[in-house]
């Protein structure tokens, strides 16, 4: 194939991005540079707003922290999913796109996402919740630019889930429906990583009718999200019903079928994928019990938030790490031992833990063991990254 | 090694040069080098340095930075005299399926 020749007779070169090796990369020339400072200041935001969603997380296991007797602990324990999903998710994945787009004003969407978090933990809930609000309008914002920019499905996906994060902020302003805001926050984090996989299906040939089905159960979803405010048993079982389709969707046309048997990183990642999308499966069942009245209200909640998003991010941090935080990491085999802590310690939390609450407690300090872990090797592979090579490491930074 | 991947202005005995330098840039999600991915549309080599266009699969993704970086990289470490590296980044002509090569499309399963 001679992919080259549609470009061959095409203008000449012009907007160059950079004329020395190492400058900062922007996407046109003249764009602007990120406001200084702003990178460390997010990353403090974001791990705050980690740390304390994961200690509120503990303490309504039972588990204490040396810090769990301080005043924001109790805020963090009510505020827990608020924390975890629009502040730390709503940080990290606005940090993402930010750097993406390369505008300034795109990095309000997680600088506001990160003072909400910082007032949701220090009991200022309502300012919080306003806050989240203005972070997910400056998200919604940004997506739409995304879209202006390259209008294709899984763009176009990624605003709807974007929507779905100013849906379940509002919902959390007006203390509504606190079903539907739970919905509508995973709706917000599954949407958009079944967006940022359906571009990568593009590479792997799809059947016939593949992006329709897609399309459908991302629907039926969001039918399920809306539903649950009013008739919470219908949208609960149509909601973990289309998790269950989500997950069936992606195991049959993931690339992660094909990269995961190839070797390192890419395969490592490919794991991280594929473990992510049986906790998907086992979520959406859980989903539809637990709107029905069966017990299975963790497996829906965790398996879903750490089994599968967790997941996502064990894999996709080696790589998204080095463009947002600018520091870049020695893969190692070492990675597969956190990622093995996490879906162990979520077996015996949704096995033996969940009828005995000791026995949950404990598998719940050990998923967050898992995360420590995983920040560990983080550490650990970056500073072999900068052993193995010697010099500025970021010269862009 | 499949040749006219992306269009080529510039010496021709740093043609080969060229491609191996961009082949040695993998996108580790998708487990391919960019040139089989066809995210490159054309390189010109000439006294000034080196200029790329190339193309992203998505305009979501914050990664677009790191692969143009370690292009740059590449490309300098491998042509005589470490010249200046320049990449251009756009979204039109738009990356599609078609530009993945016999290679990528046999690994990918078509």
């Amino acid at each position: 194939m001679d992919a080259g020749a549609a470009e061959r007779e095409g203008p000449p070169f012009h907007g160059l991005v950079s004329r020395v090796p190492g400058a900062w990369r922007a996407g046109r020339r003249g764009a602007p540079q990120p406001v200084p400072g702003i990178r460390p200041l997010l990353a403090l935001l974001v791990l705050g707003c980690l740390v304390a969603g994961v200690t509120g997380g503990l303490l309504r296991l039972g588990v204490l922290l040396p810090w769990s007797g301080s005043g924001w602990a109790g805020q963090a324990a009510v505020a827990h999913a608020a924390l975890m999903i629009p502040a730390f998710f709503g940080t990290a994945i606005g940090i993402e796109r930010a750097v993406a787009v390369k505008l300034r004003w795109a990095f309000a969407a997680p600088l506001l996402s990160g003072l909400a978090g910082l007032c949701l933990a220090t009991g200022a809930a309502v300012t919080g919740a306003a806050l989240a609000v203005a972070a997910s309008v400056a998200f919604v914002a940004v997506h739409v630019l995304v879209v202006r920019r390259q209008s294709a499905s899984h763009t176009w996906l990624l605003l709807v889930g974007a929507g779905c994060l100013l849906a379940g902020n509002a919902l959390l302003l007006l203390r509504a429906a606190a079903d539907a805001t739970l919905a509508f926050w995973f709706a917000f984090l599954v949407i958009t990583i079944a967006a940022e996989r359906l571009e990568m299906t593009r590479l792997m040939r799809r059947r016939r009718g593949a992006s329709v089905a897609l399309y459908a159960i991302l629907g039926l979803l969001l039918a399920g999200a809306a539903a649950s405010a009013a008739w919470p048993v219908a949208g609960g079982v149509a909601y973990g019903a289309a998790l269950l389709l989500l997950a069936s969707w992606l195991a049959c046309f993931d690339i992660a079928r094909r990269t995961v048997r190839t070797s390192g990183l890419s395969r490592y990642m490919a794991v991280c994928l594929l473990c992510g999308y049986a906790w998907l499966a086992a979520a959406g069942v859980a989903w539809a019990a637990a709107s029905m009245g069966f017990p299975g209200r963790d497996l829906a909640l965790h398996g879903l938030g750490l089994g599968f998003v967790f997941s996502m991010v064990f894999g996709h941090a080696p790589v998204i790490l080095p463009a947002v935080a600018r520091v870049k990491f020695a893969f190692h085999p070492a990675f597969f031992v956190p990622l093995a802590v996490l879906h162990l310690s979520l077996a015996w939390r949704f096995g033996p833990g969940a009828t005995d609450l000791g026995q949950r407690a404990l598998a719940g300090a050990w998923n967050a063991g898992a995360l420590l872990l995983f920040a560990l090797t983080l550490a650990v592979a970056a500073w072999r990254w900068r052993r193995l090579h010697p010099g500025p490491a970021t010269p862009g930074a | 090694m499949e040749t006219d991947r992306f269009a080529y202005e510039g010496p021709d005995d740093l043609r080969e040069t060229v491609q191996r330098a961009l082949q040695r840039v993998v996108d580790p999600e998708v487990a391919m080098n960019i040139v089989d991915v066809g995210l490159v549309h054309r390189v010109r080599v000439d006294g000034e340095g080196a200029h790329v266009r190339m193309t992203m699969t998505s305009a979501a993704c914050p990664m677009a930075d790191v692969i143009v970086e370690d292009v740059e990289a590449e490309l300098a470490d491998a042509l005589p005299g470490h010249p200046p590296v320049a990449v251009e980044v756009v979204w039109e002509p738009a990356w599609t399926p078609e530009r993945l090569s016999a290679k990528a499309r046999r690994f990918m399963g078509w």
